[in-house]
């Protein structure tokens, strides 16, 4: 039922249409059409109904002639129809309103002229021509209204009881301007409708263009993404909160010997079995199971290979951890890399150290006089040989540990110590350098240090011990003091403080890199190469402890390490 | 004095030479082995006071040796020093060897040890580098 609704809408539609390149007149075509229409049916009304008549109740008159006229009107009406829709729908307008003041002038009787009528009817077409021609042509027809009404006037002169007022012509150009005035606004307003409409459909057009825009770079944003993810030489995995790998990209199934398939199929326990050490699989799972946890440059082994990794927390919107993004790069050539300079280092370092060892040993067989005692100057060339080969000991030493430290190689051997005892060692160690130069060496352990301590006694002897030569390079005069204490609880601390030269706060920025120098001529009067305060920093970092500074150029420097006080097991029963 | 006799395991010539001179002036006789291999049949033979032994050796390693020594109830009452460059080492050994040095060692600390040992000081567990 619906449907033959819209079937009949659209075929009246279609029949009234008038395709015309400027939309008013097609506008005013289509009215005209209505008009055309409604007056057509009438006629045909009027005639078929007329025929009933005459065929029911025999020839007459005034039957005939509503037949004619509704016959010729029906024809004169398709025709302007016709002219309206294929041809011009403005000449159609004007011919149909011409017509219809003739119409109206011929067939008006002089009382109709006389009582109004007539003058009525010719508002029609004023009206009319505003409407279905153009809003001025309201004037024209106003002046052909005026024409008809005159000659009407004239025909019927003999038969009129008074004369028609002119003021009927000035009320026709009146209601013209009305009608010009109501249809122009008519038309502006439709005018700005289709402006409206228009710029309404331009912004649709642009809307679409830009979505279609975004989309497509959106789009093309994500195929790079994605290509750059395959193409990245290093393994990249994302997992969830459960240990499940949601993105994974083709390197890291060539990193970790799994097809891109399994590796998004498995869980990650799954893929390091029999792979990795249950320690480094611990910590593995426990970084994915921690939402915050980072963590950079793990390194590993995975079966045959060196791996590096490193964990971040993936945020989602509203910064909800959603995963874990892991990234893996293949490091066993560097790995075998590290450890072949690290094993050449000590192999360099202990080829170096032996024959030292032996030069040390033969000056000190001559100095003791086992092989028979010495002149004085032969002593102390012997004395001269053990002191340069006990610094170049000392610098084969440091470049070891340097070495070992850069490679994350160097080993401690916590084990049980008294600090007295470590302190006493490197006093008499360090005396006679001191004395050398007049400077009075001088030790305390304040009586709240426990008497025994867990650590490296022998790293912590040579952070001492290089302390106190520092100390002793850059003092000309006074003392060096070496202080024991406990700072808090959980600590314990050693201080070396000089009486020497200080340090500029310029300096004290730079003092603990490796190679670094006080000042240029410090080099060739104080020996060393630099070494000694970055490996006491590193050995210092690597206790988990902590060293400061605190000097002033003329009065003296003070070195304070503070280490966590940690008491040996045993000890502690 | 000549009849105490000492062992000194050490593969590197000039060291043995040294560490055999500090032993001889804390009245020792020296004898000096460089391998490992020879050692261990050697001291099957000799009852040694004293032996100074290199962890690093040909052949058959010097931790080795230090477990035969502390298995065979024939040298129960020697005199073990070890001698070692590695202080790893010298910590997985020092609960077995009575003195632990770290290389270098200084031949004067060598002697005045080992003239303690003979004393019969007994264990010195807290003995630093020279």
């Amino acid at each position: 039922m619906a449907g033959l609704r819209l079937e009949l809408a659209s075929g009246m539609d279609r029949l009234i249409t008038v395709n015309h390149p400027d939309s008013n007149q097609a506008r005013r075509g289509k009215l005209l059409n209505i008009l055309l229409i409604g007056i057509g049916l009438a006629s045909i009304f009027a005639a078929i109904y007329s025929l009933v008549y005459l065929v029911t109740h025999g020839p007459n008159p005034s039957s005939n002639q509503v037949l004619t006229s509704g016959s010729i009107t029906t024809l004169l009406v398709f025709g302007l129809y016709l002219l309206n829709r294929f041809v011009s729908p403005r000449a159609a307008a004007i011919i149909f309103l011409i017509g219809l003041i003739a119409l109206i002038s011929y067939t008006d009787t002089p009382q109709q002229l006389i009582n109004g009528r007539s003058t009525i009817l010719y508002v029609l077409p004023i009206i009319m021509a505003s409407v279905v021609i153009s809003p001025s042509m309201s004037f024209i027809f106003a002046g052909l209204a005026s024409l008809g009404l005159a000659v009407m006037s004239s025909y019927y002169a003999a038969l009129l009881t008074e004369r028609l007022s002119p003021f009927t012509v000035i009320e026709f150009f009146l209601l013209a301007l009305v009608a010009w005035l109501a249809s122009r606004s008519l038309e502006q307003a439709l005018k700005d409708l289709h402006l409206l409409n228009q710029q309404l459909d331009q912004k649709v057009v642009e809307r679409t263009r830009e979505l279609y825009d975004a989309l497509t770079r959106e789009h093309a944003e994500a195929s790079k993404n994605q290509a750059i993810l395959e193409s990245i030489a290093d393994g990249v995995i994302v997992f969830d909160s459960q240990g499940q790998a949601i993105v994974a990209n083709p390197a890291v199934g060539r990193l970790l010997e799994h097809t891109s398939d399994e590796i998004i199929r498995y869980r990650i326990e799954r893929l390091m079995d029999g792979k990795v050490t249950p320690t480094v699989r611990e910590q593995i799972v426990g970084l994915l199971q921690d939402e915050e946890a980072h963590h950079s440059n793990m390194r590993f082994e995975w079966g045959e290979k060196t791996l590096s990794a490193s964990f971040a927390p993936v945020y989602a919107y509203k910064n909800t951890p959603i995963g874990t993004v892991a990234v893996f790069r293949d490091f066993t050539r560097e790995a075998e890399v590290e450890r072949m300079k690290s094993d050449f280092v000590s192999m360099v370092s202990h080829e170096l150290r032996t024959p030292l060892n032996a030069i040390l040993g033969y000056a000190e067989i001559l100095l003791e006089a086992v092989y028979g005692s010495l002149a004085d100057r032969q002593r102390g060339v012997v004395a001269r040989i053990m002191t340069n080969t006990k610094r170049l000991l000392s610098l084969v030493n440091d470049l070891l540990d340097q070495a070992q430290m850069e490679v994350g190689r160097l080993a401690f051997n916590i084990t049980s110590f008294t600090p007295n005892e470590l302190v006493e060692g490197a006093h008499s160690l360090m005396l006679g350098v001191a004395q050398a130069k007049d400077l009075r060496l001088t030790y305390d352990v304040a009586e709240d240090v426990p008497p025994i301590l867990s650590g490296d006694p022998q790293r912590l002897h040579q952070i001492l011990v290089n302390l106190v030569n520092n100390a002793n390079k850059f003092t000309e005069h006074g003392s060096i003091h070496v202080h024991i204490y406990r700072p808090n609880t959980d600590h314990w601390a050693l201080a070396i403080s000089d009486t020497g030269a200080g340090i500029a706060p310029e300096a004290q920025l730079h003092i603990f890199e490796p190679f670094w120098q006080a000042e240029e001529t410090a080099t060739r009067s104080h020996a060393g190469v630099g070494l000694g305060l970055s490996i006491v920093k590193k050995l210092v970092d690597l206790m988990q402890g902590e060293i400061t500074l605190s000097s002033e150029l003329g009065r003296g420097s003070t070195f304070t390490i503070t280490l966590p006080l940690t008491l040996m097991q045993e000890e502690m029963k | 004095m000549t009849n105490k006799s000492a062992l000194i395991i050490e593969d590197d010539d000039d060291l043995a030479t040294i560490f055999a001179e500090a032993v001889r002036a804390a009245g020792y006789e020296p004898e000096i082995i460089r391998d490992g291999e020879v050692a261990r049949t050697r001291l099957t033979e000799i009852q040694p006071e004293v032996v100074v032994l290199d962890l690093h050796l040909p052949h058959v390693a010097g931790t080795s040796l230090l477990s035969q020594i502390r298995a065979d109830p024939r040298l129960a009452n020697i005199r073990v020093v070890v001698a070692t460059a590695d202080p790893r080492m010298a910590e997985i050994t020092r609960p077995q060897a009575d003195i632990v040095l770290i290389k270098p060692i200084s031949f004067s600390l060598l002697r005045d040890l080992t003239v303690r040992l003979s004393a019969g000081s007994g264990k010195q567990p807290g003995a630093g580098p020279g």
